[in-house]
C-alpha cells in the first residue's frame, strides 16, 4: 500500500546539516497497524509528516497505492489528504469554535461525493461509535483531553480514509485515557481493516501494534512484527 | 472554488465570529461604523449647509427663478405687464417684485443704515415664508402705508448697551413704536413698526420691508419697475422648465434659475467643500483599511497553527482564505449597517436641532446615493484590507504554520 524508497530529509541550521531522515525504506501493507518508535529527535514525526504529505522529502520516493505522491501539485496533495488520509495530532488540533459534531463533519463537508444527509449520518454514527454522541453540541473546551482526542479520531476517520496517521496521540493523556484511545485505534483497525501509522515513544504502546519500526538518527534500526499481532 | 468550499468557508467564518472573541468583533464593527460615520458626516454636513443656504436664498432672496433687468437696464421695466405675463405661464405659482432702496433709520439717538425693500405683501406670501416668521406684531398688508416690518437684529434689544452689541441696531424698538426713515433721495418719513420678524437668514433679517404702495410715495411717482422679480414654481415643475417657458414666451429680461445663480455665487465654496469631502473620504478609507488589515493580520497570526491543521486535514487554502474574507465581509456589513443607523439618527437629531450660526443653520443632508456610494467604497476597502493578510497566511506551508 505504501512504498517508501530511500527517503531523506535534510535540514540546514546555519552551517550545520541535520539529517532528520537518512535513507529510510519501508513497505506498509493495507490493514497494518504500524508503530513508529524511537527516541526524541530520531525522525519519527518527520517520517510521519512525509507519509502524510505534510512535508516534502529532500530526496526519495513515497508511493501510495502505486502513485508517486511526490509528483503531486499543492492542490492535488490537499485533495489526496482530504480523500485518502486521516490525521490525529498530539494536541487534538480541533477547531475551537466548532462543536464536536461540526469538527467531525468538517472534512466530510468538503468532499464532493457526500451530501448533507450522508455527512450527518456518518458523523452521528462515528460519534456513537466513540461514545460521544451526547456531547455532539459541546465545544472542544468543554471536553476532557481524552474526549477531545476521541473527537479528533472521529474527525480523522469520518471520510473513511485509506490510511490513518497518528502523531503521538497519547502524549497529553493519562494512562487511562491513553488506553481508551489506543483501544479505539485497535477497534477501528480490526473492524474496518483501517491502515494505521502511529508514532509513539511509550514502550507499553507496543502491545497494540502489529509491526514496530524503530528509528535512530533518521535511520531504521529495527523493523519487526509484534508477537501478538496478526501479521506476526 | 465550488459551492461546498464556500459553504465551509462561510461556516468557519460565522462560527469564529459567533464563538471567538466577542469583544474583538464588537470593537471592529464599531470601528467600521465610526469610519462610515466619519466618511459621511462631514460631506453630509457640508451638503446640509449648502442646502440650508440654498433654501434660504430661495425663500428670502431669489425664489426658484429670478428675472433681472436686461443688460444695460437698471430696472425690470413695464412691471405690471411683465408680472401678468409671468403669472400666466404654466408652472408658475406666483411672481413678485422686489425694489430696494438705501436708507437711514433713526430711533431716539440711534441711527442705522439699512436696505429698505418694497414688496407686494400678498404675492410675497406665495413666494417667501417671511410672513410665517413674525416674532411680534403682524405681517404687512397690500394697502399698508406708513408701516414697516423689521428684522429682529435691526430692532435690537433694549437690555443690551449700544457698546456691547454684536451688530448695530435701533436699541430695542417694539411693535407700535415709530421710527424715522430717511431715504437716499432725501425722502424722510416716520413709520410705525407693524411687526418684527426673524428668519435666521442674515441678509433678510437686516432688511426693512415696506409695501410697494409706500415705495411709490418714496419715489414720488407710480412704481412700474423693480430691481428684480422672484418667481416661485408650482410643485412638479422644474426651475429649468419655467426658465425655458419664460424665455420662450417673450420675457425679454434676464432669466436665471436658482441653480444657475448658486453655481456662480457658491461655485468656489462648493469646490472647497468637495475637496474637503474627498480628503475626509480618503482618510476614512485609509483608517478603515489599516484597522481591518491589523485586525485580520493579528487574527491570522494567532491562528497559524490552526490554519496549518486545517490544511493538514485537507481543507484547501482557498477555503481558509475565504474564511477570513467572509469574516471581514460580515464585520464590514455589520459595521456599515451600524454606521448607516448611527448617521441616520444623527441626521434625524440635527433636523430637529440644526447647528445654528449667525449665517446659516445646518442639518445633516444625506441622500440614499450618499449611503450607497460610501457603503460600497468602505465595503470594497474592507475586503481588500481583509483578504491581503488572509491570502498571505493561506499560502504559508503546513510545516511552518503548524510549528507556530
Amino acid at each position: 500500500m505504501i512504498d517508501i524508497i530511500d527517503l531523506r530529509k535534510i535540514y540546514r541550521m546555519g552551517d550545520v546539516e541535520v539529517r532528520a531522515l537518512d535513507g529510510v525504506s519501508l513497505d506498509i501493507a493495507k490493514g497494518e497497524f504500524l508503530g513508529i518508535m524511537g527516541a526524541s529527535g530520531s525522525g519519527k514525526t518527520t517520517l510521519l509528516h512525509m507519509l502524510g504529505l505534510l512535508d516534502e522529502p529532500s530526496s526519495g520516493q513515497i508511493i501510495i497505492d502505486g502513485t508517486d505522491v511526490g509528483k503531486f501539485s499543492d492542490y492535488e496533495k490537499t485533495m489526496f489528504r482530504l480523500y485518502k488520509l486521516g490525521y490525529v495530532f498530539q494536541d487534538y488540533a480541533l477547531v475551537p469554535d466548532l462543536t464536536v459534531m461540526e469538527n467531525v463533519s468538517l472534512p466530510a463537508m468538503l468532499r464532493r461525493d457526500r451530501d448533507d444527509e450522508q455527512i450527518k449520518k456518518d458523523s452521528f454514527h462515528i460519534l456513537q461509535q466513540i461514545g460521544l454522541c451526547d456531547r455532539r453540541d459541546h465545544l472542544p473546551r468543554e471536553l476532557s483531553g481524552g474526549q477531545q482526542q476521541r473527537v479528533s479520531i472521529a474527525r480523522a476517520i469520518v471520510n473513511k480514509p485509506d490510511i490513518l496517521f497518528a502523531d503521538e496521540p497519547c502524549a497529553n493523556l493519562d494512562t487511562e485515557n491513553s488506553r481508551m484511545v489506543l483501544d479505539l485505534f485497535r477497534e477501528i483497525n480490526e473492524e474496518m481493516q483501517q491502515t494505521i501509522v502511529m508514532v509513539s515513544h511509550e514502550d507499553w504502546h507496543k502491545e497494540y501494534f502489529h509491526r514496530i519500526v524503530r528509528l535512530k538518527d533518521g535511520k531504521v534500526v529495527s523493523d519487526g512484527f509484534n508477537g501478538s499481532g496478526k501479521h506476526a | 472554488m465550488g459551492k461546498k468550499e464556500l459553504k465551509v468557508a462561510f461556516l468557519l467564518a460565522l462560527r469564529s465570529l459567533q464563538r471567538g472573541s466577542r469583544s474583538s468583533v464588537v470593537l471592529t464593527v464599531l470601528i467600521i461604523a465610526m469610519c462610515f460615520a466619519n466618511m459621511v458626516f462631514l460631506p453630509g454636513l457640508f451638503n446640509g449647509i449648502g442646502q440650508s443656504i440654498t433654501k434660504q436664498v430661495v425663500d428670502y432672496e431669489i425664489g426658484n427663478v429670478l428675472v433681472t433687468p436686461k443688460s444695460g437696464d437698471k430696472y425690470v421695466m413695464d412691471l405690471d405687464a411683465t408680472l401678468d405675463l409671468i403669472n400666466g405661464m404654466p408652472g408658475v405659482e406666483r411672481a413678485t417684485p422686489h425694489l430696494s432702496k438705501g436708507a437711514t433709520l433713526k430711533y431716539r439717538q440711534r441711527m442705522l443704515g439699512v436696505s429698505v425693500r418694497a414688496i407686494s405683501p400678498n404675492d410675497e406670501k406665495y413666494v417667501s415664508p417671511l410672513y410665517t416668521k413674525m416674532v411680534a406684531g403682524s405681517y404687512l398688508g397690500d394697502g399698508d402705508t406708513g408701516e414697516v416690518i423689521i428684522g429682529k437684529p435691526v430692532a435690537g434689544d433694549a437690555t443690551i448697551k449700544e457698546e456691547d452689541e454684536f451688530q448695530a441696531s435701533l436699541g430695542g424698538v417694539r411693535v407700535g413704536d415709530s421710527i424715522t426713515i430717511e431715504f437716499a433721495n432725501g425722502y424722510t418719513r416716520d413709520y410705525r413698526i407693524k411687526g418684527i420678524y426673524s428668519t435666521g437668514w442674515s441678509s433678510a433679517d437686516n432688511t426693512v420691508y415696506v409695501t410697494m404702495s409706500d415705495m411709490q410715495l418714496v419715489e414720488g411717482k407710480p412704481v412700474d419697475y423693480a430691481d428684480y422679480i422672484t418667481v416661485k414654481t408650482k410643485p412638479g415643475y422644474s426651475e429649468k422648465f419655467v426658465k425655458d417657458e419664460l424665455q420662450q414666451y417673450g420675457v425679454s429680461q434676464k432669466v436665471q434659475t436658482t441653480a444657475d445663480l448658486m453655481a456662480k455665487s457658491m461655485g468656489k465654496a462648493l469646490q472647497s467643500f468637495a475637496i474637503i469631502n474627498m480628503v475626509s473620504l480618503i482618510v476614512g478609507i485609509i483608517i478603515t483599511s489599516v484597522v481591518l488589515f491589523i485586525v485580520i493580520t493579528i487574527k491570522t497570526l494567532n491562528s497559524r497553527r490552526q490554519i496549518g491543521i486545517l490544511k493538514a486535514i485537507g481543507v484547501d487554502k482557498e477555503v481558509i482564505m475565504h474564511n477570513y474574507g467572509f469574516q471581514v465581509i460580515i464585520m464590514a456589513v455589520m459595521g456599515i449597517f451600524f454606521g448607516i443607523l448611527l448617521t441616520s439618527l444623527m441626521a434625524v437629531y440635527l433636523t430637529a436641532h440644526p447647528i445654528v450660526t449667525p449665517e446659516w443653520s445646518a442639518t445633516l443632508y444625506l441622500t440614499p446615493m450618499d449611503y450607497i456610494t460610501n457603503s460600497l467604497i468602505l465595503f470594497l476597502a474592507s475586503i481588500v484590507a481583509g483578504y491581503v493578510p488572509a491570502y498571505q497566511v493561506s499560502r504559508e506551508d503546513i510545516q511552518s504554520a503548524m510549528r507556530a
